[in-house]
């Protein structure tokens, strides 16, 4: 349990700044997670707080204390990789217990803190396998528990779950809020994906060309995006983003509305468009229209909807919920 | 059709391979067993009678014993050189394949020197006896490491390149030193090319005839290559005794290759296709 505050930092490879001066605070038992498109420097910014890349300036605190320079393990965190990094050859167990063994810990304590953290996440029939005898899921427990027993006051995760299938995905979505709720340790986890930041963070950090876009809770960013970017990148379909003669005519520079956010007819409306293809997902439906005066234009319907590709529907948004941006 | 063309080419294939490798073999396995008339005749005829024990015996009590100091010999050089060439060049291998720097690009070319230019020996000899490492077993041990470093270092750092850096984080973050997670991280995971380069190597320097006759000379320093000259000189030759003696000296590479021969051709591929 530890704050980590993030002061001014910045990342340069030679020339090429990656990180342009980010200032965080993360409070102690924080979910936290950086979200933001391949490049933005989101994986960058947690190998810094880890200690495996340099910080080129600024400070790094974690309980108060300037880690800025200290190597990883005096850092007290805990890093789970996407690709899980498990020692090939050795067990489970012996995975695990490694942190622990290099700091010559009596085999008695090493075992118990072991034993705990493989009942914590029902590894305890596994301990005896090596990595390559687990499955996806089981491999990305053990990662998990080799954090676990270093007893970290951060933890850090780097797309733990981008190996894993859809629904183990959603499984493991579960355990790892489980986890966080039952530990209150502080946490950081860096995804590409907007349905992990949304369902697990507590608070999202939006990177964006080595800078912050926008902080905030999930509902604060889905309901009040400060920048299209933010608009653009969460909620899922995505938002439907038009700059141009049309958004002008809604008076703005970027205009934005949500695909649930739009109402659908078939005899009046705002914007008359054709159906170009319509995509059922059971429950709901999404449409994707050719609207004359803007481009493409997507929109969530019920699932039971009876259009087709080739009919004309007019398209009313919901003026509450539109997002008009200066920029 | 198909299948009968197969098989001859498969036969063809056998009957070239008895050829090149089997039958010098049994050559002078027949010639171990023959009297030294006989054996001078250099020929595939079955012996009057099989001397298999007499030569043998012969073999080993030459030149008091000669034949025994110098497979002792032959093993120490064979088993301290691996054993440094081993650590020293997954140590190489190991940092310039992890660490950029540079001194990669002179690293690089050291190597490729090492392995396309021929050493000189006199200049070697000079050296050695200026340090006081000539005629010395140190002096041959070294030799023999700085021989093979380079093939030995390309092994290694090409498969260490397969290993994900990810592990050496993690074993970072784990809290351990860079010596910790060289040999107990990463050197674990070399086995399959360390088998290859025990292999390989331990065969080339038991076998190493021309090295050992030009920096170990003398009586006491032997090795079981430089034996064969027992048998043969200018006016006369046991062949009988020659071959026995090859023989002898034959058995423990071939010994060593049929049983690691799967391990070899395993770490020589490594790292070709990922997987």
């Amino acid at each position: 349990m530890a704050d980590l505050n993030l002061n001014q930092i910045h990342k340069s490879f030679g020339a090429l700044e990656i990180i342009k001066g980010i200032d965080l605070d993360i409070q102690s038992g924080e979910f936290v997670v950086f979200v933001g498109p391949s490049g933005c420097g989101k994986s960058t910014l947690l190998r810094m707080i880890a200690g495996l890349e340099d910080v080129s300036s600024g400070t790094l605190t974690i309980d108060g204390k300037d880690v800025t320079h200290a190597e990883p393990s005096e850092r007290g965190i805990a890093m789970v990789f996407q690709s899980y990094a498990l020692y090939p050859h050795m067990t489970v167990a012996e995975n695990i217990g490694f942190g622990l063994s290099l700091a010559k810990r009596p085999k008695a304590e090493i075992a118990a803190k072991v034993q705990a953290a493989a009942d914590t996440l029902q590894l305890t029939h596994l301990l005896e396998r090596k990595p390559k005898a687990l499955s996806g899921g089981q491999r990305q427990r053990v990662a998990i528990g080799r954090a676990i027993v270093r007893d970290p006051k951060v933890f850090l995760f780097d797309e733990p779950l981008s190996n894993l299938d859809a629904s183990l995905r959603a499984q493991m979505r579960l355990e790892l809020s489980e986890l966080h709720a039952r530990l209150k340790t502080t946490m950081v986890y860096v995804t590409h994906d907007q349905v992990e930041a949304m369902t697990m963070a507590d608070r999202i950090v939006v990177l964006n060309g080595g800078r912050v876009e926008q902080v905030g809770t999930p509902m604060e960013l889905y309901n009040h995006p400060a920048t299209p970017f933010v608009a653009g990148f969460i909620g899922s379909p995505k938002m439907n983003l038009y700059t141009g003669p049309f958004a002008e005519r809604l008076g703005c520079k970027t205009y934005g509305i949500r695909p649930e956010h739009i109402r659908v007819s078939e005899d009046s409306g705002d914007w008359r468009g054709q159906v170009r293809h319509v995509e059922r997902l059971g429950a709901d439906a999404i449409l994707y229209l050719d609207v004359e005066e803007a481009s493409s234009m997507m929109v969530r319907l019920a699932g039971d909807t009876q259009l087709r590709p080739g009919d004309t529907v007019w398209a009313s948004p919901q003026d509450s919920a539109a997002h008009r941006f200066a920029a | 059709m198909k299948q009968s063309r197969s098989l001859a080419s498969g036969i063809v294939a056998l009957i070239v391979a008895t050829v090149i490798f089997i039958l010098p073999f049994l050559f002078i396995a027949l010639q171990a067993v023959k009297s030294k008339s006989e054996a001078s005749r250099l020929n595939f005829a079955l012996p009057k009678e099989w001397l298999f024990w007499e030569n043998l015996v012969a073999v080993v009590e030459a030149r008091n014993y000669q034949l025994l100091l110098a497979y002792f010999n032959s093993t120490v050089i064979t088993v301290f050189s691996v054993s440094i060439l081993v650590i020293l060049s997954a140590m190489v291998g190991y940092v310039m394949q992890r660490r950029q720097s540079r001194w990669n690009g002179v690293a690089q070319v050291a190597l490729l020197m090492g392995l396309m230019m021929p050493p000189a020996v006199v200049p070697t000899i000079g050296l050695l006896q200026s340090i006081g490492l000539f005629k010395t077993m140190t002096g041959m041990i070294l030799i023999q490491v700085a021989y093979n470093i380079s093939f030995s270092t390309l092994l290694y750092r090409s498969f260490i390149a397969t290993i994900p850096r990810d592990l050496d984080e993690a074993a970072r973050i784990d809290g351990a030193k860079p010596w910790q997670i060289f040999f107990r991280v990463i050197l674990p995971l070399l086995k399959p090319v360390t088998v290859t380069n025990v292999v390989v190597q331990s065969i080339f320097v038991f076998n190493d005839f021309t090295n050992p006759l030009y920096y170990l000379p003398g009586r006491e320093n032997i090795t079981v290559q430089l034996t064969l000259y027992n048998f043969q000189s200018t006016y006369t030759s046991q062949y009988n005794l020659l071959f026995m003696n090859i023989l002898l000296v034959t058995i423990p590479p071939l010994i060593v290759f049929i049983f690691f021969n799967r391990q070899i051709v395993t770490g020589m591929t490594a790292g070709a296709v990922k997987g």
